[in-house]
């Protein structure tokens, strides 16, 4: 019942006020006839009245209030008000919602990358906090390293484990799918049956694969398209069920389609199909694929926790498991699996692979991103809490009345409280609309190949952005609550330029300087990062990348013997030569920094050549020093006249040749190659200069040799092509050359070198990137803040500054005062920051390449830089200090 | 306690005429939750004013309570939104128009409530004033 009278009295809002009113002039007009009648003059009882009836607007509030609900009023009140003073000043709404959208964009953004990375679990998967991914490790002389893959292991994880209620094998693989001219190697994902019962995704066509047709002895060729293929390359026809696709070796017959966006363990490299784990293993290895350990499919296996099981046990039990799988690999072997010499130890880690013990390079720089982001949150942070001090000071007066009149200091609290908050959420909204574009960004410079989620409907990180948004308001509206707290209405009600003090807020300095210092941090990290991919760029690789072409060639179901298959490499080194921009083309069999070969070797006069580092190697053609760009120092490179009937000879690399003949001419030495028990030598006829062959950091103990490539497995690998122009305009071509070579299915890819090269690279290409934008962001951010403040001051100081001119100073030494006072918050900001950033060098040291955290040259041009922005952003202002007029500014107030 | 007014008066000579009403005892402070009560009891003979009101319970409590302005309009508005009271505008004794309040039934039933309640409250702290 109260309700209803509730809301009817706030239907008729202003006829109750005036009613109210109305009410209290009756009473006071009776009590004034009152005094009248005692004998008072009606002049003084009409005082006499007001003065007893009290503080009238107290009063009405309260008995408003009885109506109701007085906070929700007030929000009300404040709001409006809030509203109606920003409509009022543009610019400095406009100020402030741009600061902090720049803030919690870049953090939203960040946020959302985060949580990708990190936390966000597959999608459809059924209670993702008990699955696991089994990592597997064993100890090889001395050192662990990862171990697993053969489906034998698979099968014996699966069987010998006892704290899991599911288990599936899974391995994603790029692999050829479709025939012909619209060949692609596209993600597939080669999973057992019992992978689709971790999730909850029921398939919009067909069924998924039975445990039946994935099992010995007869795995079925049956295949699960995903959503995306379905729709790009089969028109979402419903009869492509029975419709057959080829996928690598294997004609698979399509039984299902899966939901939309369903890509199993996957949301970065989404698979195209899903084949089960049996056929594929069938088909690509050797007849006894389902028991042997020597070959490996590169198969890991997922299982499911029991309730009640932690990881600490789960673990334990998948060590047991794979010590049994090893005792059964050793089963023929006398003396058993030598358990205490492999100590084999299995890991129950997270699905997400970024958790797991093998986080990918993406996480490194994304967790020093997350800092660097926070960072210029902080700095936008203290920005708005700046200029919204700067306005509170100057309602200085106009809060001194309201407290006289009698407002409440809660309520005036209340009302900051509420104009931080709602700049905040406007800065939040903006930020939002930017942390869409900026996502995409990061997106695609972490995460490439991935769709870029879209985050207006990411429910995670719209409640984070309005988390950080309302942190942020509550923040920097306490900013001016600190300052409200020490007003004395006395002093405020007198206030005015005239006091003489210059009312120098500390926390507005100290507010400044963390501006200054944060962003002397972020620049320094900009400089520094980009002097290191500038060094990263200048390595020397020892070849020309850039130029060069790699050629693959995928066989899929084609066997042709080793004479046919080099009889193939050949025609295929002939017909790239002829295509036109092609300068030079060699036979290859391992490609630099995607994974060399190395055999044992022997030389004479050395006892181990293993003791002095590792030897990788590559068998190339007569023109591959030529298209490589790698230069013979000495004696000579290869000729086609180096064939199987021809003198065995090989050519080494520098640091090669003087590790193993110190002091001595290399030229026809000795070198014994490969497992047999005694090679014939090769002799050395050329030295070349040393390359990169696994990262861009130098590499002490890795050397280098080169042998013939049809004298040392003619039938492997592909090609390099340079090209005399660019690399990318003859890829095209070159492929097509190449396909009307190949037999039946089998096909070629072509990439440029540059990109695997790239893909090094990478890590530092985004720190610099994304430092020097941050750093120029948080320097702009505090641009803004150190002009706001010198600008306020001026105008503080006006009266100051008019009895300054009026007794004799010139008008350059306004300036320059105004200046200088700039000058001193940059140059403090400096030292602290520079403080900061030489202590937090030991951190981004790892980062960087060939690069001192404490490089003297960039911290020089930080400051130098920062001196700059100082005296830039103080020249306004100081024009403006000397253009007053002394005349006005005395009489200002 | 105090001087009786009328009595006070008496003793002077009529050649000096007061200024300002003579003060009594000081006014007291109100019991907590006893306004509402106090109103609703001099609402029971018939509507009345604010000022009205205020002052009939000046008279009767012989000038111990002085209702303030600032705490009589808050009271009368919660006595209206409980339904106690009903407002109406009327016209009063010198044609001013003026709000009346008006007793309702169910601030009738409030009414014997609280002076229960208020004996009871009073009954027991006599208890204690005298056993203890």
């Amino acid at each position: 019942m109260r309700i209803v009278r509730r809301l009817a009295y706030w239907l008729r809002l202003s006829s109750h006020h005036a009613d109210l009113v109305n009410e209290v002039e009756f009473h006071r007009a009776l009590v004034e006839q009152d005094l009248i009648t005692r004998g008072m003059s009606p002049a003084a009882a009409r005082i006499e009245a007001r003065r007893t009836m009290g503080n009238d607007t107290v009063m009405r509030e309260e008995a408003r209030a009885v109506w109701l609900w007085p906070s929700l009023e007030a929000l009300w009140q404040d709001a409006t008000y809030t509203i109606r003073d920003l409509r009022r000043n543009p610019t400095f709404t406009i100020g402030v919602a741009l600061t902090l959208a720049l803030g919690i964009g870049a953090n939203a953004a960040m946020f959302s990358l985060i949580d990708r990375l990190l936390f966000r679990p597959p999608p459809f998967m059924v209670d993702p906090s008990t699955v696991q991914q089994v990592y597997m490790y064993r100890t090889s002389q001395g050192k662990e390293s990862g171990t697993g893959g053969q489906y034998a292991r698979y099968a014996d994880m699966a069987r010998y484990s006892t704290a899991f209620s599911q288990a599936a094998g899974v391995r994603l693989k790029g692999l050829a799918v479709g025939v012909g001219e619209g060949t692609r190697v596209r993600s597939v994902a080669i999973v057992s049956a019992g992978f689709f019962g971790f999730f909850d995704a029921p398939p919009v066509l067909g069924r998924y694969y039975t445990p039946t047709e994935d099992a010995l002895p007869d795995p079925a060729p049956v295949a699960v398209l995903s959503h995306a293929l379905w729709t790009t390359q089969f028109g979402a026809r419903r009869d492509v069920l029975g419709a057959t696709l080829r996928i690598d070796a294997v004609e698979y017959t399509i039984i299902g389609v899966a939901p939309k966006g369903f890509v199993g363990l996957w949301p970065y490299r989404p698979p195209v199909a899903f084949v089960p784990l049996a056929t594929y293993a069938r088909s690509e290895g050797p007849p006894d694929w389902a028991t042997t350990y020597g070959h490996s499919f590169g198969i890991d296996p997922i299982v499911r926790r029991k309730p009640n099981v932690t990881i600490t046990q789960a673990s334990a039990d998948l060590t047991n498991a794979l010590r049994r799988s090893y005792q059964a690999q050793y089963q023929g072997n006398p003396a058993g699996a030598p358990l205490d010499r492999l100590r084999p130890r299995a890991v129950a880690a997270s699905v997400l692979a970024e958790r797991g013990p093998e986080p990918s390079s993406a996480l490194r720089p994304a967790r020093w991103l997350a800092g660097v982001t926070v960072i210029v949150l902080l700095i936008a942070a203290a920005n708005v809490a700046n200029l919204l001090l700067a306005r509170a000071i100057r309602r200085r007066r106009e809060i001194a009345v309201r407290l006289a009149l009698g407002v409440s200091r809660r309520r005036l609290f209340g009302q900051l409280l509420t104009e931080g908050v709602i700049l905040a959420l406007v800065g939040g909204a903006a930020g939002v609309a930017l942390a869409v574009w900026g996502g995409r960004v990061l997106s695609a410079t972490f995460l490439p190949g991935t769709e870029p989620v879209s985050i207006i409907t990411d429910a995670r990180t719209l409640g984070f952005s309005a988390l950080i948004a309302l942190g942020i308001g509550l923040v920097t509206g306490m900013a001016p609550m600190a300052q409200l707290a020490r007003t004395s209405l006395v002093a405020d009600l007198k206030s005015g330029p005239r006091e003489g003090t210059h009312g120098r807020s500390r926390l507005r300095t100290s507010l400044l300087l963390l501006q200054s210092a944060l962003s002397v941090v972020l620049l320094v990290g900009a400089g520094l990062f980009v002097q290191s991919l500038r060094n990263v760029r200048d390595v020397r690789l020892g070849f020309d990348a850039d130029s060069v072409l790699v050629v693959e060639l995928e066989m899929r179901d084609v066997r042709l013997d080793s004479a046919a298959t080099v009889a193939l490499r050949l025609r295929l080194l002939e017909a790239a030569k002829s295509v036109p921009g092609v300068s030079h083309a060699s036979l290859r069999e391992s490609i630099p920094f995607a994974g060399m070969s190395s055999y044992p070797l022997r030389v004479a006069g050395v006892d181990s050549v293993r003791a002095l580092g590792e030897f990788h190697t590559n068998a190339v053609s007569a023109e591959y020093f030529a298209a490589m760009g790698t230069r013979i120092l000495r004696g000579r490179g290869f000729e086609t006249t180096d064939r199987g009937e021809t003198r065995p000879v090989m050519v080494v690399g520098e640091s090669m040749a003087n590790a193993l003949w110190p002091g001595k001419d290399p030229i026809d030495q000795c070198v014994r190659v490969g497992l047999d028990s005694m090679p014939p030598c090769r002799y050395v006829v050329g030295v070349a200069e040393d390359i990169h062959s696994e990262s861009i950091e130098p590499e002490l103990k890795l050397f280098f040799y080169y042998m013939p490539a049809l004298q040392w497995k003619p039938q492997e690998g592909g090609l390099f092509v340079r090209a005399a122009g660019e690399a990318s305009a003859i890829a095209e071509p070159l492929r097509r050359a190449l396909q009307r070579e190949m037999p039946g299915t089998a096909f070629v890819t072509v990439n440029p070198m540059g990109s695997i090269v790239g893909a090094k690279m990478r890590s530092w290409i985004v720190g610099a990137t994304l430092f020097t934008a941050f750093g120029v962001l948080a320097l702009v951010l505090a641009a803004v803040g150190l002009y706001s403040v010198i600008a306020y001051n001026v105008t503080q100081r006006k009266h100051e500054l008019g009895v300054r001119l009026a007794l004799g100073a010139g008008r350059f030494g306004v300036v320059r005062l105004v200046v200088m006072e700039s000058l001193r918050f940059a140059l403090a900001g400096v030292a602290i920051g520079t403080g900061v950033a030489l202590a937090a060098g030991k951190w981004i040291g790892p980062l960087l390449f060939d690069q001192s955290p404490r490089d003297v040259v960039v911290f020089g041009t930080v400051t130098v830089v920062l001196v700059c922005v100082a005296i830039v952003a103080s020249w306004v202002p100081a024009l403006r200090a000397a253009r007053l007029d002394p005349k006005t500014a005395l009489q200002a107030d | 306690m105090g001087l009786d007014k009328s009595e006070t008066r008496a003793e002077f000579p009529i050649v000096y005429r007061w200024k300002h009403a003579l003060p009594s005892a000081p006014p007291a402070e109100l019991l907590p939750g006893t306004l509402d009560l106090l109103i609703l009891r001099t609402l029971v003979r018939g509507s009345n004013h604010g000022y009205g009101i205020a002052q009939r319970v000046k008279e009767l409590s012989r000038d111990v309570f002085q209702v303030g302005e600032s705490s009589l309009y808050p009271a009368l508005q919660r006595l209206t939104l409980n339904g106690y009271v009903k407002p109406e505008w009327g016209v009063s004794d010198n044609n001013r128009r003026a709000r009346y309040y008006t007793l309702t039934p169910a601030g009738r039933k409030q009414l014997a409530a609280e002076e229960r309640e208020f004996e009871r409250i009073v009954a027991a702290i006599r208890l204690v004033l005298e056993l203890a």
